[in-house]
């Protein structure tokens, strides 16, 4: 089996931040993303880009980019790693499966949009914010002709600004949250100019574009034959319930959602890594110590997939674990100020952008809530009012999480459905288990002959 | 909550549901405690195959052909809502050797009034013609049953319940209660909710059945034995029966330490094949090995050579109640009064949950029990009234 002195799961800016400093300390690294450039969602294209960064935390992510390739560093991208067993990670590429020992291992495995489901929101036409984004960055290419983006939070204006570079018609981009929710949180804003800059770019833009910015309103139904064509909005009372009489059907080939971003924890949680749930972080998230490793011996995480805080944060924690496991203890206590007013500002953006509960009745009991197995809101709302108050128990019930993506997508739908219908702590529901291969593996590559 | 009964049944899994399902039908009065929910243990992470051909000959055939009639009468009761088939199983032989082990198992079950048909290498390819063309043959066993363990788990509770049954759901037993004259009879159950009298105390939780006889006074050696499934892809393709290689026998008698691979393949209602199986000495530890889904995936590539299209889209592991003599202990104790025993069934307490929930029904309603009964009862292990302070695993 190969082996590695650090291995780092993902290569968006907490990952190459982590790699880069470890590397430039000496350290073997092994540098890992199931994409096939290195950047993550936050970089996606940023290699082919001549325009100019929209803030510091950006250019120093491109400079962090610019530093591969890297004596110290292996990039194996195209990768997934779809297992970990203590020091053990079970990769997957063009190559078929294998396994690498890594002395230590920095998970920066980023976070993924929140969905909310309502009638139609599985037909084709409709998908998430970062789906959009790899059509536009990575590829170049448009979602469709008339495009609408909803749901809450700053990704909203940045996946409009990648698809505005491709030229792309928007029609209107709809905030779920309501404007006098705003007020309340703005004290922790202070100390994060740059991320207010970075908002002003994009503020800016939409501007230029004339793009309808529409606060307190968000899509209840989305029609159409075979693919969307035309959805339904509406304004939204402070309580996130829709206003009678103020729907508003517009035409529409593409509808991009995304109500604020979730941690991305399968492989913490595959890791046995002891989690807690956090709504000011996004939601279920791992325990760290002041050095940001988990329960888990040698095993460290940065970034979204510890909390969502943004590519600034992202960028200095990953430091941080790498200062840590190289021994440089000194340096740390500067970055951990630094890391202050971020995560301050990343907690206020959670919990004002986190969907209200309300939203989750848009969802009526036909609108299917678990794609993989087709399981419908009303089976699911049954089996709730039956007793089933855990995932655990509902995918017993109902066959709900049991498909290929594990529950990734409806696991935090149905956390927020449980702990609203039987008016419950969200952290009740308890957590679906991932288990190995966290994505479908081909059998012809599991069944090769290599052994962890 | 403070209440009486005529029985307890410790444990919602597959054994307390049948056990359930038979005391409710003979007119007593029954609660059924579970620390979690229905199933939600080993009865939703096996598979649900019902076999004969990897009983030994002796107790553990006759107890396997009691539960076959049983199951079929479950069948016809319940059909399509608990997934029941008559899908026969094929014992398939990678060597000659295996092919002649096979063979004598058909000739002993045909002895035993079941069919068997031994098949050579054309005629299991016309049956399973996606089966690897240089395999020695097989034997098909029509006999054999499907069931989906969950749904008659949940099917068997809801007779129950039909018929007066309680379930306390989330409710983990805290202590047993006792005579309070201090000889060693169970009197009843102590949970969060409160307490539960009855005269007759049946533990049928499964691989934790250690914890609660512990409570009883009694050091029962069933240990968790571990068991990985990994489930494909929806394929275009279809297996027609569930398919066992013929080293599976050879596993599921094996006591080993180490872990033992053999194929089972069935086939889920919605067109995904489920692949096992593997046996190992874990403890409760429940986390999925790495080498073990690619020893299953080598097995199952080998038998199966069109799966190399096909993905493992997850996988997940079940823990089995072990027994030493691979018997299960069912029955009354003699050193704890009115505390029952229905455990220890390892890989198969899907197919043998009627036989032990009827045999259960038996002993407590003192109706007339088969010969084998005796057999199975758990004073056999000497162990049982030893020091139970270190036996947990």
């Amino acid at each position: 089996m190969k082996t590695t002195e650090l291995a780092v799961i993902g290569a968006g800016p907490g990952g190459l931040a982590a790699a880069i400093t470890a590397a430039s300390a000496g350290v073997r690294v092994t540098l890992i993303d199931e994409y096939p450039h290195p950047g993550g969602q936050y970089l996606r294209g940023a290699a082919q880009t001549s325009t100019p960064p929209v803030s510091r935390t950006e250019q120093r992510s491109r400079q962090l980019l610019h530093q591969l390739p890297h004596p110290n560093i292996e990039v194996l991208t195209g990768t997934l790693v779809w297992g970990i067993e203590d020091h053990t990670l079970a990769l997957y590429n063009a190559d078929g499966v294998r396994f690498l020992r890594a002395e230590r291992i920095i998970i920066a495995a980023g976070g993924r949009e929140r969905v909310l489901p309502f009638p139609g929101w599985t037909l084709p036409g409709v998908m998430t914010l970062g789906a959009a984004q790899i059509l536009a960055k990575e590829h170049g290419l448009l979602p469709g002709k008339r495009i609408l983006l909803a749901g809450s939070g700053p990704l909203l204006l940045a996946a409009a600004k990648s698809l505005l570079a491709q030229n792309a018609q928007i029609i209107a981009i709809l905030e779920a949250t309501h404007p006098i929710a705003w007020l309340a949180h703005a004290s922790a804003i202070w100390g994060n100019f740059d991320r207010l800059r970075e908002g002003g770019v994009y503020a800016n833009v939409i501007r230029q574009h004339h793009i309808p910015y529409r606060i307190g309103q968000t899509i209840i139904q989305a029609a159409g034959e075979e693919y969307l064509e035309s959805v339904t909005a509406a304004h939204l009372d402070r309580r996130g319930n829709p206003i009678p009489g103020s729907e508003e059907e517009i035409v529409a080939d593409t509808l991009c959602l995304g109500f604020s971003l979730i941690p991305n924890t399968e492989l913490t949680q595959l890791a046995e890594c002891q989690h807690e749930y956090n709504p000011a972080r996004g939601g279920w998230v791992p325990t760290r110590d002041q050095h940001l490793q988990t329960s888990q011996p040698d095993l460290y995480v940065v970034g979204e997939a510890a909390g969502i805080g943004g590519a600034s944060m992202a960028l200095l924690e990953g430091q941080i674990a790498a200062l840590a496991i190289t021994q440089r203890f000194n340096h740390i206590p500067t970055l951990q100020r630094q890391l202050r007013p971020l995560r301050r500002f990343g907690a206020m953006l959670n919990m004002l952008f986190s969907p209200l509960p309300a939203l989750d009745a848009l969802a009526d009991d036909e609108t299917i809530l678990c794609r993989c197995q087709e399981v419908r809101a009303g089976e699911i709302r049954q089996a709730i009012r039956d007793g089933s108050h855990t995932l655990s128990s509902l995918k017993n019930h109902t066959h709900t999480g049991q498909g290929q993506c594990q529950g990734r997508t409806c696991g935090p739908l149905l956390t927020r459905l449980i702990a609203s219908e039987t008016d419950n702590l969200p952290e009740n529901a308890g957590q679906f288990r991932p288990r190995p291969p966290l994505k479908p593996i081909p059998l012809s590559a599991l069944a090769q002959e290599h052994h962890p | 909550m403070n209440t009486t009964a005529d029985a307890i049944i410790i444990g919602g899994g597959i054994i307390g549901a049948s056990c359930a399902y038979h005391l409710s039908q003979r007119g007593l009065s029954v609660h059924i405690i579970e620390r979690d929910f229905p199933a939600s243990g080993t009865s939703r992470a096996c598979d649900g195959l019902i076999l004969q051909w990897d009983k030994l000959p002796g107790t553990e055939l006759a107890l396997g052909l009691a539960s076959q009639q049983l199951w079929q009468e479950l069948g016809s009761q319940f059909g399509a809502e608990i997934g029941f088939e008559q899908a026969g199983t094929i014992f398939i032989a990678e060597q000659a050797d295996q092919l002649d082990a096979g063979s004598l198992k058909a000739y002993a079950l045909r002895d035993a009034g079941q069919h068997a048909e031994v098949l050579t290498p054309r005629e299991l390819r016309e049956l399973e013609p996606e089966l690897a063309p240089d395999l020695a043959g097989g034997v098909l066993f029509p006999d054999d049953l499907q069931v989906d363990p969950r749904r008659a788990t949940l099917a068997m509770l809801a007779a129950a319940q039909r018929r007066g049954a309680q379930i306390h759901s989330e409710e983990p037993v805290l202590d047993l209660q006792r005579a309070p004259d201090g000889d060693q009879a169970i009197t009843g159950v102590i949970t969060p909710g409160g307490s539960i009298a009855a005269p007759h105390v049946i533990c049928a939780a499964g691989v934790w059945s250690a914890e609660i006889a512990q409570l009883a006074g009694l050091n029962i050696p069933i240990q968790p034995r571990k068991g990985h499934i990994l489930v494909s892809d929806i394929r275009p393709k279809k297996i027609h029966h569930p398919l066992l290689e013929g080293g599976y026998a050879t596993t599921v008698q094996s006591a080993a330490e180490d872990v033992q691979v053999a194929l089972v393949a069935e086939m889920t209602a919605s067109g995904s094949l489920l692949l096992g199986s593997s046996r190992e000495f874990a403890g409760f530890d429940r986390r999925v090995s790495l080498a073990v889904i690619q020893a299953i995936a080598q097995r199952a590539v080998r038998f199966l050579p069109g799966l190399k299209h096909s993905s493992v889209i997850r996988s997940y592991v079940g823990l089995r109640p072990w027994s030493p003599d691979h018997l299960p202990l069912i029955g009354p104790t003699s050193g704890a009064l009115g505390f029952y025993l229905a455990s220890g069934h390892e890989g198969a307490g899907i197919g043998l949950a009627p036989i032990t929930g009827k045999l259960i029904a038996d002993w407590i309603t003192g109706a007339a029990l088969p010969d084998y009964a005796h057999t199975l009862l758990p004073d056999r292990f000497e162990s049982l009234l030893e020091d139970t302070t270190n036996v947990l695993v």
